[in-house]
């Protein structure tokens, strides 16, 4: 199959990138750790549960994945700055292929992401003498995988249509929209109003309150979430491709 | 004498262009042109810059769309047949495509696979390439740490992995000094009359050396095709510069 040579280059090349490691594992471990510490010194009385060790690792993991969009989108960008992508189009792979040999090797980058964050959630729940379900954190990775699917198709798009010196800067928009509509940062469910309705309105709440749901072991609330990840998800995938196509055709 | 019509052999055609044309708005930058590249040959498409050379190969490899005519690839058109053409067709571009941080070994592999070799295949095709360009002493290396030299060389080596029938050379030794130069021109003599070759220059003693046949592009239009000796005789010159420079100030057409 075509497409795994691509996935494979795509895959070296994200291995071999220390940014790879500090951004995609890194970055979003710091965040973990900081938010613990912050979530130590609110008082009880405030009623904040977001920073709590069985709320924060589900958004930590999604902050995560918007740092996988960033990587999709400089993956490609890069690509089509150095000439390699002339070189790919005139060869037989078709705007299929590309799709899975961008997205795959991403995906399984998103997955070991996830498991590292919900695996140290673990070890800083019994820090805090607490402690998390292993058997629902893995469930919660299947459960964001939608989700993972959503963010690297937006990395896609950004990475087919904007050059590597100004993806980053939208993606990073991105990723600060998702930390605070997405409810990672910010109780937006308390909040409530328009603000909380046009919240609901974006894929960032629901892939939160997805893997939220689940560690928490309220499957209800997890299912119209998931779902309404998976439909912007494929929205995104069939816009990435028509995108894609374009590119390739320059018509 | 019109060089097409005297060889014109169906089964030794391997690119026929109709009336091929490509406009940016109001610009034309491919004007109509008529031309055959046959099996084999090394075909020179010679002009300066802006002369549509890069824009007529980008064409009959699939990353532009025509505004108007058609091509045939080994009989296949480029408007309606372009994922047919693919496979048998191989580029290197005007600028070094190389995945940098994937060593030369793993950049034969990777493009090998994109044209559907299996990874034994893969790997027995880049020992191949490495051999053939002499790449055993970066074999290791990554792509990024090579010289242009170095890297111009692997970019021409995985444009010969997948065993195409038909190559295109953008420019082929844009930034690289005489020795390097020197050194590919010698290497695309030994390619000749195994596989056909497009190349793309405004060197003209690179089309000179290497080409069989020359065709002198200027604003989009194909001024002159056939061999130097033709078209020396036919501008009425003394030097293929004398005629390329009439040619390419619109003096004459043939």
């Amino acid at each position: 199959m075509k497409f795994m040579a691509l996935a494979s280059k795509n895959q070296k090349e994200l291995l071999r990138d220390p940014l790879s490691y500090i951004f995609c594992i890194g970055f979003p471990l710091i965040m973990l750790v900081i938010m613990s510490i912050v979530n130590q010194s609110i008082p009880d009385e405030a009623h904040m549960v977001i920073f709590d060790i069985h709320h924060l690792p589900a958004g930590i993991a999604v902050f995560g994945l918007t740092f996988i969009m960033l990587f999709t989108a400089l993956l490609l960008s890069k690509d089509r700055s150095q000439a390699l992508l002339i070189r790919l189009y005139t060869s037989p792979l078709t705007a299929a292929d590309y799709i899975l040999g961008y997205m795959t090797p991403v995906l399984i980058i998103a997955v070991l992401q996830m498991c590292i964050t919900f695996a140290s959630s673990c070890v800083i729940a019994l820090i805090a003498d607490d402690s998390l379900n292993v058997g629902l954190l893995l469930v919660s990775v299947i459960g964001l995988l939608p989700s993972a699917v959503l963010y690297i198709g937006l990395g896609f798009i950004f990475g087919s249509l904007l050059s590597d010196k100004s993806a980053p800067a939208i993606c990073s928009i991105f990723i600060s929209a998702a930390g605070m509509l997405g409810g990672i940062f910010m109780d937006i469910e308390s909040l409530g109003g328009i603000f909380f309705k046009i919240c609901r309105l974006l894929p960032f709440y629901h892939s939160v309150k997805a893997a939220r749901s689940i560690v928490l072991k309220d499957y209800q609330s997890a299912l119209s979430p998931i779902i309404v990840t998976i439909i912007y998800a494929a929205a995104v995938i069939i816009i990435a491709a028509i995108i894609f196509k374009k590119q390739m055709k320059r018509q | 004498m019109n060089t097409n019509t005297l060889h014109a052999s169906h089964d030794k055609t391997a690119i026929d262009i109709q009336k091929l044309c490509k406009s940016f708005g109001t610009l034309k930058a491919v004007n109509q042109m008529d031309m055959t590249v046959y099996t084999g040959e090394i075909f020179a498409l010679l002009g300066v810059n802006g002369a549509g050379k890069t824009t007529m190969i980008n064409m009959l490899t699939g990353r532009l769309w025509p505004t108007d005519g058609d091509a045939f690839v080994k009989g296949l058109s480029i408007r309606n047949q372009m994922q047919k053409i693919k496979p048998v067709i191989s580029v290197s571009p005007q600028d070094t495509a190389v995945a940098g941080k994937l060593t030369v070994r793993e950049n034969l592999e990777f493009i090998a696979g994109i044209y559907g070799y299996s990874k034994a295949v893969s790997r027995t095709r880049a020992d191949e390439m490495i051999e053939k360009f002499h790449l055993q002493e970066v074999s290791k290396r990554r792509a990024q740490t090579l010289s242009g030299g170095w890297q111009r060389r692997l970019s021409i080596a995985m444009a010969l992995v997948s065993a195409p029938e038909i190559l295109f050379l953008d420019e082929p030794t844009v930034a690289l000094d005489v020795l390097a130069r020197h050194d590919l021109w010698q290497f695309i003599q030994t390619l000749k009359g195994q596989i056909t070759i497009i190349l793309t220059t405004h060197y003209l003693e690179e089309a000179e050396a290497l080409a069989d046949r020359i065709g002198i592009m200027n604003n989009g239009h194909l001024k002159a095709v056939g061999t130097v000796s033709e078209i020396i005789r036919t501008a009425q010159t003394d030097t293929f510069e004398n005629a390329f420079i009439k040619l390419a100030r619109g003096g004459a057409q043939i």
